[in-house]
């Protein structure tokens, strides 16, 4: 995966947020650091959702936090209508930082558990002043009912709840600040499969209501793909693959991507199961390969993949792009034709 | 699926129950569990975090807190399982039946040498001398595909990573070549590439050693992979068990079902609408005398709340705990009048398009 370059993003459409050669790396001491995205492009239409997929530690959560300005950027650039979030400052980040919100993994530890639910929503008011929006009960009671928490329980506190309607607070305090764009960062990986499908439903249903964008991530294929329009798949702080969700799947070219969608419990129809066994380790992000990031571990390498990235290219005329030395070739029936 | 007889049982679970007393009540942890395992067999047991399937497992392995409560049947190979605690026979657990946790962690020690920690284990129950033990540790760990065991011996558990740390711990946990294997969520914690090589591992031990395993999990997808039989459980109780195949077709419990209709599935299109089930799963404190599932159940009946179901059916090919069981004339009937009332017995409000949130 290795993959670099500015192809997957579109010009012809209504694009809402453009990140462009994203880089960020952590010190980790001794000189040393973390790769931990190195140079990512990709843009959200506005109304759209974008998967991020990808392993633990290929970046995903660095991306999105990347944006909302969670962590230092090493380059690039975050193209918000007009406006470089990675370079503004002060006042004029603050006036932006509400259109922007974002909602964890975790969803008790992510509310504050001595305050009343009716304040862990309304929290973004201490933060970012009253210009965004009223704040009467009225409005967060509206809140409550519009995610399914009933309003005679907003004196209640966080750990009085499940984790799935933790996550429904969560997605409440969210809407509150009236955002643009909703960053989800593993939403429903801490639930129940019983409760993870309320929380999905939710998450569409409010996008629809509220008409936002969403960035969705997570380690998930199938969850990924439903919630999806368009998805990226991530290794070692690259991306490998981007393209319109059902071709991505129907069609998946890169062999990390055939290799996640081989290794799943219930493999896609379109990979044969075998493409699954990626052998060796996830390689360390301190000192990633040289070439494409995926050469350690991938059985089409070949000598150029030791040497050149590859970069970002258009796969025919559809919304899929890859960055390959070899895209695996698929036939109709699924079978590989190379 | 295998057929238990008595000549080729391996583990026999009968009316398995275990509550903890607590401040807040009596939790009813596991409520009157019976299954059956073949020797060489595979059984998953699925259920969502709460239903009890971490207690089942503790208790076969002995591991409860004093203060459990338990009582029933657990019969190993023709012994009682709880008798040998009494009897101090320690060499049990570890040997002929060992455990396998979600996180390595729990069963590594962070200063040892992963090496020395294999060695310890076979030291303690097998009385191996030092040099033996350590041989035979480097041989268990490539045994379970780590490469280069004679570098691996000297590392400790944090400079592996999570899927190698998970390979030590299946060394260790078949150092003494148990007959059981119990593994609990092993790899709930792992990425879906290196969670293959794990399940692969362990399949391909089970056949090599004709062990037997019971693999907890709460992926369906999972166990329906990798198990000859499937156990779903529900607060507690064992509310259905069947072949894989007749599970995800032919399921009879409604937990089940909305279960599986519940899943995003990647074959279906982007964006196709999910049926969650509406509600979440109830208190094991003082649990009404009803069906546990009986308020999110689009099937529920008057008769739901009157009794608690027992699970029957044909033992060893098709089981369940159910009044009005999906897929069947006395389940449709059932859900066509509460669809024609719009809600069920339990006062869920529901309609054709999924039961409403
Ligand atoms: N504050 C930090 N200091 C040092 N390294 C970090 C820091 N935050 C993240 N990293 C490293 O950066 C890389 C990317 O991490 P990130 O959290 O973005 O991954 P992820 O894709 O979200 O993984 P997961 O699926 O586990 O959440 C990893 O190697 C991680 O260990
Ligand atoms: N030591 C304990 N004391 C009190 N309650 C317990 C204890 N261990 C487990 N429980 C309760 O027993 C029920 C079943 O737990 P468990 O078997 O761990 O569920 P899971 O199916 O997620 O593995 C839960 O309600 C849990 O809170
Ligand atoms: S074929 Fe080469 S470029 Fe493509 S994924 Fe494999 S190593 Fe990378
Ligand atoms: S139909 Fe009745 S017995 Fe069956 S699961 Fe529903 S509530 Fe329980
Ligand atoms: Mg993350
Ligand atoms: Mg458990």
């Amino acid at each position: 995966m290795a993959g670099s370059g500015h192809a997957p993003l579109r010009e012809d459409l209504e694009v809402l947020l453009t990140v462009r050669d994203l880089e960020v790396e952590f010190p980790v001491g001794k000189g040393a650091v973390v790769h931990a995205v190195s140079g990512i492009s990709f843009d959200v239409a506005e109304g759209e959702t974008l998967g991020i997929v990808g392993e633990s530690g290929c970046g995903k959560s660095t991306v999105a936090k990347s944006i909302i300005r969670l962590n230092d950027i090493k380059g690039g650039t975050v193209d918000y209508q007009g406006n470089d979030l990675a370079q503004l400052e002060g006042e004029d980040l603050r006036s932006l930082r509400p259109d922007l919100q974002m909602i964890f993994q975790d969803p008790i530890s992510s509310l504050n558990p001595r305050r009343k639910i009716r304040q862990v929503i309304s929290e973004g008011l201490a933060v970012w002043g009253d210009e965004k929006g009223s704040w009467s009960q009225s409005r967060i009671e509206e809140l409550m009912l519009s995610v399914g928490i009933d309003p005679k329980f907003g004196d209640r506190r966080p750990h009085q709840f499940s984790g799935g309607q933790c996550q429904r607070i969560g997605i409440a305090r969210a809407l509150a600040l009236d955002p643009k764009v909703l960053i989800c960062d593993e939403p429903v990986s801490a639930l129940d499969v019983s409760v993870q499908a309320q929380v999905l439903n939710l998450l569409e249903d409010m996008k629809k209501r509220y008409g936002l964008t969403l960035l969705f991530i997570s380690h998930d294929l199938s969850v990924v793909k439903n919630v999806s329009d368009r998805i990226i798949v991530m290794y070692l702080g690259k991306a490998c693959e981007i393209g319109n969700a059902n071709e991505l799947y129907e069609n998946p070219r890169h062999p990390y991507t055939r290799a996640l969608l081989a290794a799943i419990p219930e493999p896609a129809p379109t990979v044969d199961v075998s493409e699954g066994d990626i052998s060796g380790e996830l390689p360390s992000p301190i000192n990633p390969p040289v070439g494409c990031r995926f050469n350690t571990r991938c059985s089409h390498a070949t000598d150029v993949c030791f040497t050149d990235e590859p970069e970002m290219q258009r796969v025919g005329d559809s919304d899929h792009y890859l960055a390959c030395h070899h895209p695996v070739a698929v036939s109709i029936n699924g079978q590989q034709a190379v | 699926m295998a057929q238990v007889s008595a000549a080729n049982t391996q583990l026999l679970v009968r009316d398995l129950t275990v509550r903890f007393p607590t401040t807040r009540g009596t939790v009813q942890a596991v409520n009157g569990v019976t299954f059956d395992l073949a020797k060489g067999a595979s059984l998953g047991i699925v259920g969502e975090s709460g239903s009890g399937k971490s207690v089942t497992a503790k208790t076969l392995m002995n591991l409860l807190p004093r203060t459990a409560e338990v009582s029933g049947d657990v019969i190993f190979e023709g012994e009682d399982v709880r008798r040998l605690a009494l009897q101090g026979r320690e060499h049990f657990w570890g040997v002929k039946m060992t455990m396998v946790f979600q996180d390595p962690m729990t069963s590594l020690n962070p200063v040892k040498k992963c090496g020395e920690q294999i060695a310890e284990t076979l030291r303690y129950h097998l009385k191996r001398d030092k040099k033996t033990a350590l041989a035979e540790a480097e041989d268990l760990l490539a045994q379970v595909g780590i490469p280069e065991p004679g570098k691996r011996v000297n590392q400790y558990p944090h400079e592996l990573s999570g899927g190698l740390r998970q390979r030590v711990v299946i060394a260790m946990a078949l150092a003494c070549e148990p007959s059981l294997l119990i593994a609990d969520e092993p790899t709930t914690a792992v990425d879906v590439t290196v969670q293959k090589h794990l399940l692969d591992l362990l399949d391909k031990l089970r056949e090599d050693r004709g062990m037997s395993m019971i693999l907890i999990t709460h992926d369906l997808g999972v166990a329906r992979g990798r198990c000859d039989e499937i156990a779903v459980m529900y607060a507690g109780r064992l509310v259905e068990r069947s072949a894989p195949e007749t599970l995800f077709s032919d399921s009879r419990h409604p937990y089940t079902d909305a279960l599986l209709r519940s899943i995003p599935r990647i074959e279906q299109p982007s964006h196709t609408r999910l049926e969650p089930i509406p509600g979440r799963p109830p208190e094991l404190i003082n649990p009404p005398e009803q069906c546990a599932y009986a308020p999110r159940c689009r099937f529920a009946q008057a008769d739901c709340l009157e009794s608690i179901p027992d699970i029957s059916g044909v033992a060893g090919m098709h089981e369940f705990a159910c009044f009005h069981p999906a897929n069947t004339d006395r389940g449709r009937e059932a859900l066509a009048s509460n669809l024609a009332s719009g809600r069920t017995a339990t006062g869920l409000e529901i309609s054709s398009a999924g039961a409403s949130s």
